[in-house]
């Protein structure tokens, strides 16, 4: 879990998530946007919304994570590996990208089904992780 | 039994989760992550969502402690936690890079809580930098909150006893508060 240089500094990782984002967004019509963020809330890389938006998300989307894991760590349920927020119009996933201090969120129109968007959140989270983990090898 | 939801708040590095472990007799909620903001504080991790915490106190009265992220792009968080609020331990840094303006930012976002029970300053580190001394901190809470009675300490966040010298300083003021409103009901 430990980056040389900060993700949201390293150019390197941003352009790896701005890759992934464009992939993701290709796959899935009803992706409305989407973000990589650090575990403390800041922005690596985004699709749609403006910069003071993504910001915005990246902080909530930092505070929701570590509220899941302290709710699934107080539950002694093990780590929590991703949230849903369904609202009337569209839902949210986000999901943690697996062995680095960075979360993916996601925010899907109702037309989407949840199994779908979470199938594509994962493989996208887990993209990330494989362009990552072969930077620092 | 009285409740009281009472708020840490301060800058990043203040002291707030380790005052608030200082404190609670159950086992603190934490919402910890990977620091990656070294230049604003040199320190692993940072709080994203709140940290949680119990202390009973006069035998009958429960306070519950909630600590706020130090950083104002966690700002959402002061608002949904300030609702609930009665009062603030303000906790500061004395070695931070300007201390008086962060007492200055931080009375700013949540000195309204003053007038829902009370406030009170915790100047912190002041062992790693001296100065500025309290007199600056209680002249410049004059200067932005005149007329309000805001107590300042000098305080160690991981000394229980000091904590809980400030707390039960809050919670007097806070049932003082309390009290006054409830007199001026009566009278109305």
């Amino acid at each position: 879990m430990t980056e040389q240089v900060s993700a949201h500094k390293d150019p390197v990782v941003i352009a790896f998530a701005n890759e992934v984002l464009d992939g993701f967004s290709d796959v899935c019509r009803s992706l409305r946007y989407a973000t990589f963020l650090t575990d403390d809330g800041f922005e690596v890389a985004s699709i749609a919304g403006d910069e003071k938006q993504n910001r915005r998300v990246a902080s909530m989307a930092s505070s929701m994570q570590a509220l899941g894991d302290a709710v699934a760590k107080d539950l002694r349920i093990g780590g929590a590996e991703y949230i849903i927020i369904a609202a009337e119009t569209g839902y949210v996933i986000q999901m943690r990208v697996p062995e680095h201090a960075m979360v993916l969120a996601a925010h899907f129109d109702a037309a989407e089904t949840v199994g779908k968007a979470l199938s594509v959140v994962r493989l996208a989270a887990s993209n990330m992780r494989t362009l990552v983990r072969d930077k620092a090898a | 039994m009285a409740e009281h939801v009472i708020l840490f708040a301060g800058p990043m590095g203040a002291g707030k989760t380790t005052a608030i472990e200082s404190l609670s007799e159950i086992e603190t909620i934490r919402t910890e992550a990977t620091n990656t903001d070294r230049e604003t504080a040199d320190k692993d991790t940072t709080t994203v969502a709140l940290d949680y915490g119990e202390i009973t106190v006069s035998d009958e009265d429960k306070v519950r402690l909630y600590g706020v992220p130090g950083q104002r792009r966690f700002n959402f968080m002061w608002t949904i936690l300030k609702e609930r609020a009665v009062g603030l331990i303000l906790l500061v840094n004395n070695d931070a890079a300007d201390p008086i303006e962060e007492l200055d930012a931080f009375l700013e976002e949540f000195g309204e809580l003053h007038e829902k029970g009370g406030i009170v300053v915790c100047v912190t580190r002041s062992d790693v930098a001296p100065t500025p001394y309290l007199d600056k901190y209680a002249e410049r809470i004059r200067e932005v909150m005149p007329g309000r009675m805001i107590p300042v300490f000098t305080a160690d966040a991981r000394n229980a006893d000091q904590m809980r010298t400030a707390l039960m300083s809050l919670i007097a003021n806070i049932e003082m508060t309390a009290m006054i409103a409830g007199n001026q009901e009566r009278a109305a």
